[in-house]
């Protein structure tokens, strides 16, 4: 298909670069994957994987030291569990300036899957709402695509991935391709029936996750066998991440070479042709650097490292990226808020028999009722917010010491049902990323450097949140109601987007509506920094959906001689 | 360095686990599991304290006053699960000084009452007195004792006890591969608590 070593250099591995690969493979293209990280093979590389808590080093608590020194951005991301520290990356080895802004937690895993081994799981669909957004309220940049752009894609890679959920007909909540629902507990089911009855139009529902109810035997994967200790692997395949799903895919086609330890530093580009000619790259552990050669690139490396690259590549005789001829890039960075939580118990005696048997993998949602039909005369803030949780019983709390505190641990405490909100924000021109003007890590890069706050909508939201989840969680039933809202830091919910926002106008976006690049068409950036706007769901399926969409378009074009 | 050794990759703890498992075989295949290993667990608490951190007398001290926290009942107490040894390795490797110092001040407090007022050092107290020691701690009423510090060595012995592998397995239910999940289950089926 081309002069090339390679026809696609997919540079990242996780979500994103998973999908890229497998789809890109599949379409016959010759494609070169490269992580940052250490190889992590499925099954083989999953080493606390159904370990007792005996059995990890110090009960599956790192050492807090170890924490604050080499984990101190990871750590929120899970690091502080031995069992997950190693697929997290060590910050001390490769850190950002985080001190030099205001603090911005930049989760990053460290090895190939990225965060596709750890993630959350939760696959949500943005709704039509969402891509009609900025145009409407007029902050950030137009989407260039609507939901209907998108929805056969989202099909697609649900189909695929393996998504469990419920269909519940939801406009701004769109259902799709699902497998059954994992079933509630009984005090989740008591807060919904209370909840629906007490607040009319109000939803609670299975939470949709890529954990699957059914086996998908075709793939080699096995549904979910309620372990819940997902983050340390799943040699049953049961939920969706590159080790599992589409690096098996792309490896079957014998047209995947993939490289572990390879750091991309930054792309080569040639102003006369307006392409990316090459991908250079240092070798983590030989530090040898190299410059690979491909026809097209997806670069999936995470949407704050897919900045911090882009950033990087630097026209030739300035200091100007190729890439931000718009002035856009590294712009409009976004998370989600989500440190407000509320939650209450059933009252005394309710189901005080049951208890859960198995671990459920996830919980119940609270999909966005805010602003959904134009603005709500009593919100304070444009857009809205979308809740987690779910119902649980925990061991008794015992008091004293001996046989009767011992005795009381065999009981349960009353039935309990929490949340947190994950809230939109908004897309502000002024919530960058840039590089650090002095300081560069071990591989010579300029460090990335966040100026991303919250402001007032994003307050007033996340305020609103906890006034209305205490009058939910009351509507429910329950008591014992608590709420709170605590600080919201940049970062936290490891929805981190933007930057590289798609839109229709070169001169103020980034990416065009298949993701290509302005400044280069034959560079799709797929993973998260492409997102012109949050939505409130959590995004990992709709950058499956992106690049799954882009690897069709782009190989279209290649085919066709364009690019 | 120590917070970067992992014993689950430690070679001699691999031998030791399977001349464990020899020894149980050749007795007999006759007890259950997780029983066999109960009886061996005050041996192979999980780990190897790499540091020691305690006197002699710090650790009989410590396993006394964790055998008093989760006794022996119809199943075994702290020390059959290695709670001592875990304790030590904790304030060895993991703890922050002023933590190390606030369970040691306590403990130190502790058998300085017993030798005050018992004439011999806690650990050879009769539990009637350990306990009456122990519930003074616990009201803070102990002299010399940080306030926090029985709450503190009360949470250890309960995470050491519980993260055991006699805790996980036989004072709870442990299921390594539920395979199914039921939202609605008899407790009075199982009348204890699901490790996890």
């Amino acid at each position: 298909m081309s002069d090339y070593e390679f026809d696609a250099i997919v540079i990242g591995s996780g979500v994103s670069g998973g999908w890229a690969a497998k789809e890109l493979t599949e379409k016959g293209m010759k494609v070169l994957m490269l992580d940052r990280g250490r190889m992590v093979e499925h099954g083989t590389d999953y080493p606390f994987e159904g370990t007792g808590a005996w059995e990890q080093p110090y009960r599956g608590d790192t050492p807090p030291a170890l924490t604050e020194s080499d984990y101190y951005a990871s750590r929120y991301g899970g690091a502080g569990q031995t069992a997950v520290k190693d697929f997290m990356n060590n910050d001390r080895l490769n850190p950002y300036a985080i001190k030099d802004g205001p603090e911005f937690r930049w989760v990053r895993p460290g090895i190939v899957g990225g965060k596709s081994i750890t993630w959350g799981r939760v696959s949500l669909r943005f709704g039509p709402q969402d891509f009609t957004a900025n145009g409407q309220d007029g902050h950030g940049v137009d989407w260039p695509i609507r939901y209907d752009d998108i929805a056969p894609w989202y099909s697609y890679v649900e189909a695929y991935a393996g998504i469990a959920g419920s269909k519940e007909g939801l406009t701004h909540l769109p259902d799709g391709e699902f497998q059954p629902p994992h079933p509630m507990n009984v005090a989740e089911i008591w807060a919904k029936e209370r909840l629906e009855k007490a607040i009319p139009g109000r939803k609670l529902i299975p939470t949709r996750v890529a954990n699957m109810t059914e086996d998908k035997p075709e793939q080699g994967r096995s549904r979910c066998q309620s372990r819940s200790q997902c983050n340390r692997g799943c040699s049953f395949g049961a939920y969706f991440s590159t080790q599992a799903v589409t690096l098996p895919a792309a490896r079957a086609t014998n047209k995947l070479t993939l490289l572990a330890d390879q750091v991309v530093t930054s792309l080569e580009y040639d102003p006369t042709t307006k392409k990316v000619t090459g991908v250079r790259t240092i070798d983590a552990n030989t530090k040898v650097a190299k410059t690979y050669r491909s026809r097209i690139v997806f670069l999936c490396a995470s949407a704050m490292a897919s900045n911090q690259i882009l950033l990087n590549s630097k026209l030739e005789g300035s200091d100007k990226s190729f890439a931000n001829a718009s002035g856009a890039l590294g712009r409009y960075i976004m998370d989600h808020p989500m440190l407000t939580v509320f939650s209450g118990n059933l009252p005394q005696g309710v189901h005080a028999d049951l208890i859960e048997y198995g671990r459920k993998p996830t919980g119940v949602y609270i999909p966005r009722f805010r602003n959904i039909d134009g603005q709500d005369p009593d919100a304070d803030f444009v857009r809205g917010y979308g809740c987690q949780g779910g119902g649980h019983r925990d061991v008794a709390n015992a008091t004293g010491f001996g046989a009767s505190m011992k005795e009381g641990l065999r009981k349960y405490g009353a039935w309990s049902v929490g949340f947190n909100v994950f809230g939109e924000c908004l897309p502000y021109l002024d919530n960058t990323i840039t590089l650090h003007p002095d300081k560069v890590d071990r591989f010579g890069v300029p460090q990335a450097l966040f100026n991303v706050t919250y402001r007032d909508n994003e307050r007033k939201m996340m305020t609103d949140a906890k006034v209305q989840g205490e009058k939910m969680m009351k509507a429910a039933g329950l008591v014992d109601v608590y709420a709170e809202e605590r600080p919201h830091i940049p970062g936290d919910s490891i929805h981190e987007m933007g930057g590289a926002c798609m839109g229709k106008d070169p001169r103020t976006s980034v990416t065009n509506k298949w993701n290509q690049l302005h400044d280069a068409q034959n560079v799709f950036v797929t993973d998260g920094s492409a997102l012109s706007s949050t939505s409130c769901v959590n995004p990992s399926l709709t950058f499956m959906a992106f690049t799954a969409r882009a690897a069709d378009y782009a190989v279209k074009q290649v085919k066709a001689g364009v690019i | 360095m120590a917070h970067d050794h992992n014993p689950l990759l430690d070679p001699q703890r691999l031998d030791r686990r399977s001349l464990l498992t020899g020894i149980l075989a050749m007795v007999g295949g006759v007890a259950i599991a997780p029983i066999a290993r109960a009886m061996q667990a005050g041996m192979d608490p999980g780990y190897t304290v790499e540091k020691p951190y305690m006197t002699d007398d710090q650790r009989k001290l410590t396993a006394a006053v964790s055998e008093r926290i989760i006794p022996t009942t119809d199943t075994p107490g702290a020390i059959a699960a290695g709670v001592p040894a875990f304790i030590e390795m904790m304030l060895s490797e993991w703890y922050w000084q002023d933590e190390r110092d606030l369970v040691m001040g306590g403990l130190t407090a502790i058998n300085a009452f017993a030798q005050t007022t018992y004439g011999k050092p806690f650990a050879g107290a009769t539990p009637v007195q350990q306990d009456a020691i122990l519930t003074l701690a616990m009201d803070k009423q102990l002299t010399g004792a940080p306030a926090d510090a029985f709450e503190h060595l009360r949470q250890m012995v309960i995470f050491g006890y519980y993260s055991s592998e006699i805790g996980c397995t036989i004072e709870r239910v442990y299921l390594p591969v539920p395979g199914r999940y039921d939202g609605a289950y008899p407790y009075a089926d199982v009348n204890r608590v699901f490790s996890s």
